[in-house]
């Protein structure tokens, strides 16, 4: 990379392009020096890349800024050029909702108004812009109030790029700016709070779940508003500009043209709640909140910083986060070294783990957080600088905590945490202090804390090894009793000496030699149906065969999926429907009974090669023997998750596809349309073949065109036709997908009616967590000084609190697939008579619909 | 999307000498497939381990097992193949230089899994493409402990990785799929080069999981055996026992002639 780039991209950090300094001003300086230079050689080149280091390092807009502030005095015409640039990136920005460039665009024409580039007033007319269309959204009459989640945005982007030049605006424009915050005050009295519980990391107790609770827009308007008090001073945000006052005053501003806001799409017609939900829920996929704080740590332990700091600390980190995703190395490093002069360590434990837990999803996949976290605690060990150490500790700090509130946690952000967890320790040797969990085993098997270690040395062992994770554990041999069991599959047909041989031996060693000597599917099929089936009857007959091909395929994953492409027609062809289906799953369950990973791949390959439909899957996790387990292990659920996720990722997949095929239709259309017409012109031309006058060019040309005709006509017919395929594809899909969640809502509306408590007695979840203070404190034993369980929940209130989690977990993460069939939902599930109102407020909430 | 930084970073340091096509063409089948090539892994390291980790980045469709062509055993690398290029990205991102099984991983874009490279093609029957591991950050792949363990702050362990090497049969007990033409006697699992206890004892019952449960118990004895203070022992690395275990096979000396060599042998073969 050439040395301008390098310093450009360096600015600000310790390194070898900056020699000993470590001098913001210093780095200016030098930098400003050789791209002063650069611009007259190479400018073309210099002002993209200086956007993109600003757009992707958000956290060195300062340096950026101030760079730009003295060009802008040798350079006018340079600088006016970025000005103009940002500003269409802005726009474009804004026409397509790209929630991150408008939010950091904002900030860095902020940060240019610092360093005298961007004229004030002309910044204020676009917040007020911004924030006009924010008041007319949320308006009753003239916008369309479920769209509340871009007017909160816009505001939000307002307010937080305030810190990065709100000292500036109050000296330059004092009353422009004052109007601007009276604006936002008069929005937040007009908008809706929007704390919904069906976000929340934890189940709230009644006190704190009082209507008063600050959302994150309040919130953020809290911090801002001490801020200003503060005189807009806060540690945070470097300000080097400073240092070159002198020179900057000098600079020539340069305008903004006024913008233009996104319009909300109108209400829907009919104000029905789920019309509304429908459109709120749109508005937040598009406008999704960045984070919800995860306050774990007790305040004497957490960083002790302003407000509006802890919110530039975690702007700083999600924003490393998202841009430097995939380049692993920086990306810790940049966490590590933040431009701030205090300790961040908490808060960004904090901010790591509101991400992995984040409702309903963060926007990247559980495995790079774990990523991070990993290289995080390794960069603490190497630079103890920016980090002394500690992080490794306040990972495990935040572990501890989670812990403690593990009951309260939301059931999908808990299986998350299990797999970070386990992930995490299989990185760094297993070594975990469990003997300070021993006491779980004291527990109830459904309690929540007991279910949590269990799960984590399930995933352990599968990511590692039983005997190493028996081992791991040896400070609190106690807890082996959680291990899995062994993960030997249970062949009921082994040939030990001296045990009796069944008939159902010899069947099975029969079956066995024919699969050795390697007997088509077909083959096998008569032979079963002439020998087995009409003796032995349906469920031996399936018994034997399910022991024995998934015994020949017991040995690795492909095995297992070579026996099922092999002989998986043998399977389909017994059990053609869904109750021979789930038959067949009870008997995959009973042979991978001491092994929850392979009972759970089995089934879902299974699923992928049709064997079995995804409602025969749902049935069999809804069946009496399941049910009873739903609280004391998350084995069912991951199986009907998996479900779940594979019949969501082949609908995504033909979307996908449809859209290709779709853009490829138009391309061949195109190209067909030209043939026609050039042939057409052709065609009417004269031209002189032997002498005479002829309608048509040469033929030689004529012929070509016409075989190009036909050539991109067969193109574009073949694309339409594979179009319609891949079409009733998914229209089948989509049936499918209707008739998956009517079964699993009504399944999940079954159970939970069968044990929750009388609608009267339980309005809310948090009844069920009271209620059982006194029904079942007893049943804890108290010996050996382990702590005390003050009052553990009872079998049936944490089955119904387990149960009504996953309930809501499902809904919120296929929430966008469940909208599109809500009126058949709700005709035929949600508005029977007989359905409990704790299942429809699980629902409801899952999806954002207001309660009434 | 990060940009910056990506311009520094290759797609594969690696060129595979069997892709046919030109140099384009194979980064054209990088930036478009579906399947990661991962090495350095554990010859003990088993599917399922795999498939846990890697369905963390996106559902599998398939996995492929490197083994040691004279041995039919694994031998440290394998194939992953995803159904989304998303994921499969996420793969290489987030898990490349990972710990499995005690070992950094590393994980590449692969040109596509095609019958015949599931074989070591080092002359011993191992992989050659061991040799290319040391790109790597050394600072990121060096493993550093980890949580205090009394509660007090900063107290870090820092443990080099151990692992021992045993050869395990896999091949000839597996079935078709990508692996080689099943014999009749394709489901029984029979006696490898190893020794130890109770090993491929197992008879016609428990030929399957019971192999790798016998295994693993094996190698954990072996480790631990004598030793039992595992955060005080002394392990030998991995590599270095790779490398006392089978001299003549050091990577380093074979990169250019062997490998086309040896591609020559499999494609005859196949």
């Amino acid at each position: 990379m050439s040395n301008w780039k390098t310093l450009l991209l360096r600015i600000g950090e310790k390194g070898p392009e900056y020699g000993t300094s470590s001098d913001f001003k210093d780095h200016i300086e030098t930098c400003f020096g050789v791209i002063r230079r650069e611009i007259e050689r190479s400018g073309d080149q210099v002002s993209p890349y200086l956007l993109q280091c600003a757009e992707q390092l958000p956290h060195k807009i300062p340096l950026y800024g101030t760079l730009i502030g003295l060009l802008n005095l040798e350079n006018e015409d340079f600088v006016r050029k970025i000005v103009e640039s940002v500003q269409a990136n802005f726009q474009v920005a804004l026409d397509s909702g790209n929630c991150n460039s408008i939010r950091i665009l904002l900030r860095f024409m902020t940060s240019l108004l610092c360093s005298k580039v961007i004229q004030p007033a002309s910044l204020i007319v676009v917040f007020e812009t911004l924030l006009s269309s924010a008041a007319t959204t949320v308006d009753e009459e003239k916008g369309n109030p479920s769209w509340q989640a871009q007017a909160d945005f816009y505001v939000i982007c307002i307010l937080s790029s305030l810190p990065w030049g709100g000292a500036e605006l109050a000296e330059q424009v004092p009353d422009e700016i004052e109007r601007v915050l009276v604006g936002i005050q008069a929005y937040l009295s007009i908008r809706k709070n929007s704390s919904s519980s069906g976000l929340n990391f934890f189940l709230k107790g009644e006190s704190e779940n009082s209507p008063s609770e600050k959302d994150f827009v309040e919130d953020l308007w809290d911090r801002t508003q001490s801020l200003a008090s503060n005189g807009w001073k806060l540690d945070s945000v470097p300000r080097p500009h400073l240092s070159f006052e002198a020179q900057l005053v000098a600079g020539k501003f340069h305008e903004l043209r006024p913008i233009k806001c996104m319009e909300p799409p109108s209400p829907p017609s009919d104000h029905s709640r789920e019309n509304i939900g429908k459109q709120k829920h749109d508005a937040l996929m598009r406008y999704p909140q960045r984070i919800r704080r995860l306050n774990i740590f007790p305040a004497n332990k957490t960083e002790d910083v302003q407000p509006i700091d802890r919110f530039v600390v975690e702007e700083y980190l999600l924003d490393v986060l998202l841009y430097l995703n995939g380049c692993r190395k920086e990306c810790a490093s940049y966490m590590a070294n933040l431009p701030v002069p205090f300790r961040y360590e908490y808060l960004m434990a904090e901010t790591l783990f509101s991400q992995i837990l984040l409702l309903p999803q963060p926007p990247f996949k559980t495995l790079y957080y774990t990523l991070v976290i990993m290289d995080l605690c390794k960069v603490a060990n190497k630079e103890q600088r920016a980090l002394p150490g500690a992080f490794p500790a306040v990972v495990a700090g935040a572990v501890r905590a989670l812990f403690e509130k593990i009951s309260d946690l939301d059931m999908e952000s808990r299986t998350r945490l299990i797999l970070w967890f386990s992930h995490h320790l299989s990185n760094f040797q297993f070594i975990w202090p469990w003997e300070e969990w021993s006491y779980v085993l004291d527990l109830p098997k459904w309690a929540p804390k007991r279910v949590f270690v269990q799960e984590v040395l399930q995933r352990e062992v599968r990511l590692s090894y039983w005997d190493k994770i028996k081992q791991s554990i040896e400070n609190a041999s106690a807890l082996e009793e959680l291990l899995p069991a062994k993960a030997a599959p249970a062949y009921r047909y082994s040939l030990e000496e001296g045990k009796e041989k069944t008939e159902e031996h010899q069947l099975s060693a029969e079956l066995n030699r024919k699969v050795k000597e390697k007997q088509s599917a077909r083959d096998m099929m008569s032979w079963i149906e002439e020998t087995i089936y009409p003796v032995h009857g349906f469920e031996v007959t399936l018994t034997v065969v399910v022991q024995t091909l998934l015994e020949i395929g017991s040995k690795s994953f492909t095995h297992m999926v070579t026996v099922l492409e092999r002989y998986g027609q043998v399977f389909g062809k017994l059990c053609p429907d869904n109750d021979k289906q789930v038959m067949l799953l009870s008997q995959v369950s009973a042979y991978w009974k001491n092994n929850a990973q392979m009972t759970a791949v089995a089934m879902d390959r299974m699923m992928g090669y049709r064997l079995v439909s995804n409602q025969a899957i749902v049935r069999w996790v809804f069946s009496p023997e399941n049910v009873d387990q739903f609280h004391m292990s998350d084995q069912t659920w991951e199986i009907l998750g998996n479900a779940l996720n594979k019949t969501y990722n082949r609908i995504s997949d033909l979307r996908k596809d449809i859209s290709n095929i779709t853009k490829n239709v138009l391309v061949a259309e195109k190209a067909s349309a030209n043939a026609r017409a050039e042939l057409e012109a052709a065609e009417s031309k004269l031209s002189l073949v032997e002498g005479e006058p002829v309608l048509g060019e040469n033929p030689g040309k004529m012929k070509r065109l016409k075989s190009t005709v036909e050539k991109t006509g067969e193109a574009e017919v073949s694309l339409r036709e594979s179009l319609e395929a891949k079409e009733a594809l998914l229209n089948r899909a989509l049936s499918e997908t209707e008739a998956l969640l009517l079964l699993l809502f009504q399944s999940f509306s079954a159970v939970l009616k069968e044990r929750l408590p009388e609608p009267a007695k339980a309005r809310s979840l948090e009844d069920l967590k009271s209620e059982d203070e006194n029904s079942s404190a007893m049943e804890v034993d108290t010996e050996n000084g382990n702590p005390k369980k003050r009052s553990e929940i009872g079998d049936r209130e944490q089955w119904c609190l387990s149960t009504v989690g996953y309930l809501t977990a499902f809904t919120r993460q296929y929430a966008n697939e469940i909208w599109p069939h809500m009126e058949k939902l709700k005709l035929e599930v949600f508005s029977g008579e007989d359905v409990h109102p704790l299942f429809l407020q699980a629902i409801f909430s899952a999806l954002q619909i207001p309660l009434q | 999307m990060a940009s910056l930084f990506k311009e520094q970073a290759k797609l594969s340091a690696y060129r595979d000498r069997r892709f046919s096509g030109t140099q384009e063409e194979f980064e054209e089948a990088l930036r478009t497939s579906s399947t990661v090539y991962i090495g350095n892994v554990s010859f003990y390291t088993t599917e399922e381990q795999i498939y846990e980790l890697f369905s963390r980045a996106g559902e599998i469709k398939k996995i492929i097992m490197g083994l040691d062509k004279n041995t039919k055993t694994p031998c440290g690398f394998c194939f992953v193949l995803f159904y989304s290029r998303e994921d499969t990205e996420d793969a290489v991102k987030y898990v490349s230089g990972t710990i499995l099984d005690d070992r950094p991983i590393r994980v590449d874009f692969d040109w596509g899994f095609q019958e015949g490279r599931q074989w070591g093609r080092g002359r011993s029957g191992g992989q050659v493409r061991d040799e290319y591991r040391t790109d790597y950050d050394p600072d990121i792949l060096s493993v550093v402990i980890l949580f205090c363990l009394d509660g007090g702050y900063g107290k870090l362990v820092q443990k080099e990785l151990e692992a021992q090497r045993q050869l395990v049969d896999y091949g000839t007990g597996s079935l078709g799929g990508s692996y080689p033409a099943p014999a009749p006697s394709n489901y029984e699992r029979r006696g490898g080069p190893r020794g130890g206890g109770g090993y491929g004892q197992g008879g016609s019952n428990r030929h399957g999981r019971g192999g790798d449960f016998h295994r693993k118990r094996q190698r954990d004895d072996d480790r631990y055996g004598r030793d039992n203070s595992r955060r005080n022992s002394d392990h030998e690395t991995r590599r270095d026992s790779d490398h006392d275990m089978r001299p003549e096979k050091n990577p380093r000396f074979r990169e250019s002639g062997d490998s086309d060599d040896d591609g020559e042998d499999d494609r005859k073969r196949s």
